[in-house]
């Protein structure tokens, strides 16, 4: 059995996106991971995953989606994934990550319900 | 001006080019003394001429070295194949004399020669046979290279080889035994109680990650897990091995299972993070002797469920239901992960399933399809009423039919209340 993975990945309007084609398994998990940290990700923006092309992603292909959550969240941005295949979605589902992430039927679609920040609000609380 | 030039770089090149080379062919001859006697005699390799009948007719001096005979102990007396040990006699004898007679030559055949001393002198030889005008053999022409070199090569290669079988039979002997580790020599009897539990092993080359226990707790009641570590190898073993002790302690010191699986989402949550996380779905369950109205006898059983697929629920009545833990989820990711949980009673006659799944992922007979959680719904469905034996021996024949399409561990844990006498005499 094979276990092939291509990764692309772009920098879109709202942030970085990463799309996955084919397996996401215990054996291509290593490969993602390694690329997140290479990934220039700003405050306030959006990292896309993109799965529209994701053929198989078991509980360490999980794993990947848990960390590249954790890398947003530590750049102070935000996580999306896009196209969703429904398998994959299942799976979500059964581990109690919907509410987790967030996602969109596609990668355009969920560069375009992005909000950049705007550089008058304030990062911090207002009065300061 | 041009031309004088060039007359004169000419002139001056060419007796020097001459010199040069008339030299070089002095050294050249010097040095091979051009004898052809001496070529065949020190060649740097061993020379052999053998009558039809296999006698020695001649016979280099580097050959002669090699096997430790002087010139008149071989010549006219001994045969080829008395040079030979047994085995390269047999060889001979089998397979290289009739090549000779049929193809006229061979090449390169592997044979052992014996030395004067005893030692033995691993050979490749290549022979023609010489035949005369009217086209019978005359002679046998061979050339004997030293192949000690190479038998050692052939033998350090055969070493390497039968070391890499060892090791791996030892990785896999040591897989089995941690993947054993990780899973209870025996389960606790519980009175009143049947249970059975089967483990599937996808693949002996890396330990899987499931687990399960049952346990007893304080009066009169017992605990019982069974989960599904995300990933293979030893980082998912270790991770294993720490979810089922801190289960364990957990429940000793807060028996509710939603306190259970709480406790463990923070030690592991401590443990993973960042980087590269990782995560366990697991369903703990609480069982606690009851009997009913009726003086049924039976247990109260408390299922919380960290984003593990559902338990399925094989009714006295025939009738099977996943037992559903929405909003369960995965441990050891989430600072606060949400732990949901249901109560069933559990009465004779029922019998209550827990799986991992690698059994609703393996690839079924279909191309390209996975066997599924409606599949398996049916599958109980046609099953109850059933018992725990019957229930794990049914999913172990399950497995079986899929062969190599399960690609992932499967745990299965069944506990089933057995009918009454009295029930069964109704």
């Amino acid at each position: 059995m094979t276990h092939e993975l291509t990764v692309r990945s772009r920098t879109g309007p709202a942030g970085p996106v990463i799309a996955l084609a084919g397996e996401l398994d215990h054996h291509t998990a290593p490969q993602v991971r390694a690329l997140l940290p290479g990934l220039a990700l700003r405050p306030g923006q959006q990292l896309v995953v993109d799965l529209a092309r994701l053929t198989l992603c078991d509980s360490s292909g999980i794993t990947v989606l848990i960390a590249a959550r954790n890398l947003a969240l530590a750049a102070d941005a935000t996580v999306v994934l896009t196209a969703v295949p429904d398998r994959v979605s299942r799976i979500i589902r059964t581990v109690g990550l919907e509410q987790v992430f967030h996602t969109h039927p596609t990668a355009q679609a969920a560069e375009a319900a992005w909000t950049p920040p705007s550089d008058s609000a304030p990062l911090l609380p207002p009065g300061r | 001006m041009m031309g004088k030039t060039d007359g004169g770089e000419n002139n001056e090149g060419g007796p020097a080019s001459e010199d040069h080379l008339d030299g070089q062919q002095a050294v050249f001859s010097a040095l091979l003394e051009d004898s052809a006697e001496d070529l065949y005699e020190h060649a740097p390799c061993g020379y052999l001429s053998t009558l039809v009948d296999g006698r020695i007719a001649k016979i280099n001096t580097t050959l002669l070295d090699w096997l430790g005979y002087g010139r008149d102990e071989l010549v006219g007396r001994r045969t080829f194949s008395e040079l030979l040990t047994v085995g390269g006699r047999l060889d001979h004898e089998n397979h290289v004399a009739p090549l000779l007679r049929m193809q006229g030559g061979i090449n390169g055949i592997a044979l052992e020669l014996k030395a004067a001393d005893g030692s033995r002198l691993p050979v490749l030889v290549t022979s023609t046979v010489r035949t005369g005008s009217d086209g019978q053999p005359l002679l046998i022409r061979s050339t004997v290279l030293d192949a000690r070199d190479r038998r050692a090569y052939e033998t350090e290669l055969l070493r390497a080889r039968e070391e890499s079988d060892r090791e791996r039979e030892r990785l896999k002997r040591l897989n089995e035994t941690l993947q054993k580790t990780l899973l209870p020599p025996a389960l606790a009897n519980v009175p009143g109680l049947d249970v059975a539990a089967y483990y599937h092993i996808a693949s002996s080359d890396e330990v899987g990650g499931d687990f399960y226990d049952l346990f007893p707790l304080a009066a009169g009641t017992w605990g019982f897990f069974l989960g599904d570590v995300c990933g293979k190898g030893a980082g998912a073993a270790a991770l294993t091995s720490l979810a089922r002790y801190t289960l364990r302690a957990a429940a000793v010191y807060d028996p509710d299972p939603a306190a259970v699986l709480t406790n463990l989402n923070t030690v592991l949550n401590h443990e993973y993070n960042g980087h590269d996380p990782r995560f366990c779905t697991v369903i703990f369950g609480l069982l606690a002797p009851e009997a009913d109205e009726a003086d049924e006898a039976g247990f109260r059983v408390t299922l919380a469920s960290g984003g593990h697929p559902p338990a399925l629920f094989m009714r006295a009545d025939g009738r099977a239901d996943y037992l559903p833990t929405p909003g369960g989820q995965l441990i050891g990711i989430l600072p606060d992960a949400h732990i949901t949980t249901t109560t069933i009673r559990l009465g004779p006659g029922d019998t209550l399933l827990l799986h991992t799944d690698g059994l609703t992922e393996a690839h079924s007979a279909q191309a390209g399809s996975r066997y599924g959680d409606e599949a398996l719904l049916e599958f109980a469905g046609d099953l109850a009423p059933t018992t725990a034996r019957d229930a794990v021996a049914a999913i172990r024949d399950l497995l079986d039919t899929f062969g190599a399409g399960v690609d992932d561990d499967t745990a299965v844990l069944a506990l089933n209340v057995p009918r009454s006498t009295r029930e069964e005499q109704k």
